[in-house]
């Protein structure tokens, strides 16, 4: 008999999964079980060209409806899932039906992380799905003001689609800059400093302490006393894993530890995506990647596991953003850097800043220069497979983020 | 002397692509989505290298047909 397996969520992991079981062979049954009730689609154009009007709904889909005719791959679409029994290898749906497996994928993905004060306002927005970028597209009109709490990539996207549209932006940062625990402080100023150039009104260092109005939010209070008015509030301050249904499970609710091929600590149950925390032989500890390219290679990393199928090999992570026509790209892991080398002129929007630990390049963000992305994923990747040799061992702690030597070194 | 139409030829690096799609979105006779992007096609350059620079991954390499000069990246 073949074994049955079923992948819980609905994103990009989930379907790549998918994909690379049929791919290699894979014949037996595959059940798709997602939260939403759309196919899975892709993310990344909710904060830019689906806001913006310029994709919709269905340019959004990762495959069209036949291909999961064509590969036998059941979709059960708007089903959550509410428990896991490992012990009787069964997932529990909301409902109440229960679903046997004989290897389970976890890729329940990420939500967005909550503000208890912003509760109960009906022009307050957060960002992660198709409904929630419909209904911000929605208030995203010429002249709108528009307060976006947190600076970052979420919070960026949408104030670029938003003064693309003729909005308002004003963005209330906690930070001194944007980014800052990913590309040091000096560079994430550069991030405020492009928002600044476009219309937008950054406010960095600044917490909203009250909120006026009351069906509506209609003025933010800033802790310098300021008021923000505005139309709509977005509040984009980070994502957390959607995991909370594995309470009780044996594996954590906040997020599930697995090794580089997507194996969680129960044999024959794996994880992918935002909702994984991968172990990374480059930083030597576990780590949560909120980001598309790892959602995609975890996924199929973990098809491949349950095929007994060799790994691919690892490669630096990677995420890009578009804002302003710009393209930002970030590559590897900046964490420990103690130098950070530029290379052209922030000012036109076009440079390169290589991160280096102990001389060593570890991490890059790339602005505008996509040319050299190649090049300096090999040089990376070299590292990585050098850092592997060098250590062998997975117990070394953890080395300090980013922030913590640049910001020491820049301030 | 009449002017040349440039020809670009167009290969996939199989080790950085990530099946995006941003390729098959901008020159959908050009390129095709599988577990990587395949070229199928021929399409004007202008197109070739714009699909180029929307690759996320930077995984499409753009030459030259004539001179075998690397256009992009």
């Amino acid at each position: 008999m073949k074994p049955d397996v079923v992948a819980v969520g609905g994103g990009l992991a989930a379907q790549r999964f998918c994909e690379t079981l049929r791919r290699n062979g894979y014949e037996g049954p595959i059940r798709l079980v997602a939260g939403e009730p759309e196919r899975p689609y892709d993310r990344p154009p909710l904060s830019k060209e689906f806001l913006a009007g310029s994709a919709g709904a269905d340019d959004l889909a990762l495959r069209p409806a036949r291909w999961y005719a064509d590969n036998a791959v059941e979709l059960l679409l708007g089903e959550r899932a509410a428990g896991l029994e490992p012990d009787r290898r069964r997932v529990r749906l909301e409902g109440g039906r229960r679903l046997k497996y004989d290897d389970l994928l976890i890729a329940t993905g990420s939500e967005p992380r909550r503000l208890p004060q912003f509760d109960g306002y009906a022009n307050v927005h957060y960002l992660r799905t198709l409904a929630d970028a419909a209904a911000l597209r929605a208030a995203l009109t010429p002249g709108a003001r528009i307060a976006i709490v947190g600076a970052g990539f979420i919070g960026q996207e949408v104030a670029a689609t938003a003064r693309r549209l003729g909005a308002e932006v004003t963005i209330v940062e906690a930070l001194a800059a944007p980014l800052e625990r990913i590309v040091g402080s000096v560079l994430g100023r550069w991030f405020a400093d492009l928002h600044r150039a476009e219309g937008v009104e950054v406010l960095l260092r600044r917490t909203v302490i009250g909120l006026k109005g009351n069906e509506c939010v209609e003025a933010l209070v800033l802790d310098d006393g300021r008021r923000i008015a505005c139309d709509a509030v977005v509040v984009g301050v980070g994502v957390k894993p959607a995991t909370g249904w594995l309470q009780g499970s044996g594996l954590s609710p906040g997020g599930v530890a697995v090794d580089p091929e997507g194996r969680t600590a129960i044999p024959r149950v794996y994880a992918a995506g935002d909702a994984a925390l991968a172990f990374d032989p480059a930083a030597g500890t576990h780590v949560r990647s909120e980001h598309w390219e790892a959602a995609a290679r975890q996924g199929a990393a973990a098809a491949r596991a349950l095929l007994g199928l060799p790994a691919e090999p690892c490669t630096p992570s990677t995420f890009w953003s578009d804002q302003y026509g710009v393209r930002i790209q970030h590559v590897g892991n900046g964490a420990g850097a103690d130098s950070v080398e530029l290379d052209g002129d922030p000012d036109t929007r076009s440079f390169t800043a290589v991160y280096r630990r102990r001389s060593l390049p570890v991490a890059a963000l790339l602005v505008g220069r996509p040319r050299e992305l190649p090049e300096i994923r090999r040089r990376l990747a070299r590292h990585v497979d050098h850092q592997e040799q060098d250590t062998g061992d997975r117990t070394r702690s953890r080395n300090a983020p980013a922030d913590e030597v640049l910001l020491g070194a820049n301030r | 002397m009449p002017q040349q139409t440039k020809c670009y030829s167009v290969r996939i690096d199989e080790t950085a692509c990530l099946a995006h799609g941003d390729c098959v979105d901008v020159a959908p006779g050009v390129f095709e989505l599988d577990d990587v992007a395949h070229v199928i096609g021929d399409g004007p350059p202008d197109l070739i290298l714009r699909a180029a620079e929307a690759c996320p991954s930077v995984a499409i390499i753009v030459t030259d047909a004539d001179t075998g000069e690397q256009v992009f990246p």
